[in-house]
């Protein structure tokens, strides 16, 4: 939802006012956050299942909106930007500045991240999430700081939408809202990497990215769908045995080795 | 000695089960007052009407003179409200000084000024030692002290425990004991609830004692706990 926010928001700055990608991202980050803090007030007062529910149902809605305001979104058919190379355009001709961007992204992702944990709001969330009563006895406004989380959260996701818009070019909004390719695969890769730990998804995207490919390639192509198959029974063998994700797994095995040398 | 807590004919209502019924009592500033009851009596629910867990279907509570009824949680800990909880709920994920500053942030927003203010909380109860631990792998009666540290954390001016004494060996009891007693002399006032009779004749100013939902009796350790209501209320009448 919020990726697809920031892309057109990317979009229309970039196609109607001519600015700069670059720019664009700034505004593309804001109105992620807002519109993530508008559709978490209510959904953050439901629980377990039904927040999982209303949340699905809130990028339902948000598709719907996406097919029926075309002169925002472009409607069914999307939006494609032209290709016109240049730095301010952020379109390149070689993979390799795509790669260096990307790389840059995932820097300000990290810097972002260990800054957050550093901070009084690092410790406000980590609380909330250990336990809402707890922290709310210690005077923590638990939907203030979930907001804040979520915020943020987002704001960094609509980056990525710009990112995603000027490095494909054109975006529809089967694509971008499409449960499974963004939403499914994002969680996908935090679960499998490791949850509430800043490293975990990075690991999870370099094991889980190649994987995915390579299962495409080998089993897909004999068996239709038992890539996804395989990716299933992996989800399910890491929830199994790595109850944090890989990175929590070797955090056990790193404290293991360390008392041993001790 | 002034009110600092007033509770003023306070009533929870579960559809048509009256679990606390018109209670009220005050609290003064520098007390250490003592809730008692049988299993049933509404003690936890009168606790939670107290933190801001639930809100009460009538009646008043004022702190400061503020009222405070429908305040949610972390408002009254602002106000100066500091909790623990009767199954222990320390942050497992955090480490021991880091659960104590989840406290002190409340008014020390900077991070060196909140862990310098949480090792001071961690130094009273005697955890200043194990501060860099994860609060996982603490006991019980140390998790019980890291609540007290982190309610202490909060500079409050009334701290409300909510059976802290269950579960633990006679010399966690007794270190307890020592603790709060320590800061009632400090000054620090308390609001407890608690099941050990014998905890709360060693320590209380004032018992209050509930029992279905409404105040059975109030007044001195020695002299509600010989109270015959009160005896009949725990143990039951005696067979004629």
């Amino acid at each position: 939802m919020f990726f697809a926010v920031g892309a057109y928001t990317t979009a229309n700055l970039y196609l109607k006012l001519q600015i700069s990608p670059w720019l664009a991202a700034l505004p593309a980050a804001a109105a992620a956050a807002i519109v993530a803090v508008l559709l978490a007030w209510p959904v953050f007062r439901l629980r377990g299942p039904f927040f999982a529910i209303a949340t699905m149902a809130f990028t339902e809605v948000l598709l719907a909106l996406a097919l029926y305001f075309d002169t925002i979104t472009g409607g069914a058919r999307g939006l494609s930007i032209p290709f016109r190379a240049g730095f301010a355009n952020m379109i390149f001709r070689d993979r390799l500045s795509w790669a260096l961007v990307m790389l840059g992204f995932l820097a300000l992702c990290l810097f972002t991240l260990v800054a957050i944990t550093r901070s009084r709001l690092g410790y406000f969330l980590q609380a909330v999430r250990d336990n809402e009563a707890a922290a709310e006895a210690a005077g923590i406004d638990v939907l203030r700081t979930k907001l804040a989380g979520i915020a943020a959260s987002a704001a960094l996701t609509g980056i990525g939408g710009t990112l995603f818009l000027m490095s494909v070019r054109v975006v529809d909004p089967m694509a971008l809202f499409s449960l499974f390719d963004i939403g499914v695969k994002i969680a996908l890769i935090a679960l499998i990497g490791g949850i509430g730990t800043l490293y975990g998804p990075l690991l999870g995207a370099l094991l889980v990215v190649p994987l995915e490919n390579l299962l495409r390639a080998e089993v897909g192509a004999r068996l239709p769908g038992g890539n996804l198959i395989v990716l299933g029974l992996i989800l399910m063998l890491t929830a199994r045995f790595f109850r944090h994700g890989l990175m929590g797994g070797l955090a056990t095995l790193a404290r293991r080795v360390t008392r041993g040398v001790r | 000695m002034s009110a600092l807590l007033q509770v003023d004919g306070v009533a929870k209502r579960f559809g048509g089960l009256r679990a606390v019924d018109r209670i009220s009592f005050d609290v003064a500033t520098g007390e250490l007052v003592s809730i008692i009851g049988p299993n049933g009596a509404g003690k936890t629910t009168l606790f939670n009407l107290l933190t801001g867990q639930l809100v009460p279907s009538a009646g008043e509570i004022r702190f400061d003179g503020h009222d405070i009824a429908h305040l949610p949680p972390h408002r009254r800990a602002r106000l100066g409200f500091g909790r623990t909880f009767q199954i222990s709920q320390t942050l497992t994920s955090l480490s021991v000084l880091e659960n104590a500053m989840i406290g002190a942030f409340l008014h020390h927003p900077a991070l060196t000024r909140a862990s310098a203010k949480a090792m001071t909380a961690l130094d009273l109860v005697g955890l200043a030692p194990r501060a860099r631990d994860r609060a996982g792998a603490l006991t019980l009666g140390e998790r019980r002290r890291l609540e007290v540290a982190r309610a202490l954390a909060l500079e409050p001016r009334i701290v409300l425990l909510d059976e802290v004494m269950a579960g633990l060996n006679q010399t966690e009891v007794q270190e307890l004991i020592d603790l709060v007693l320590r800061l009632n002399a400090g000054g620090l006032t308390f609001l407890v609830i608690e099941h050990n009779l014998k905890v709360v004749r060693a320590f209380s100013h004032r018992v209050i004692v509930l029992n279905r939902g409404a105040m059975l009796a109030e007044g001195t350790a020695a002299s509600v706990l010989d109270d015959p209501a009160v005896i009949e209320a725990y143990v039951g009448r005696r067979r004629e």
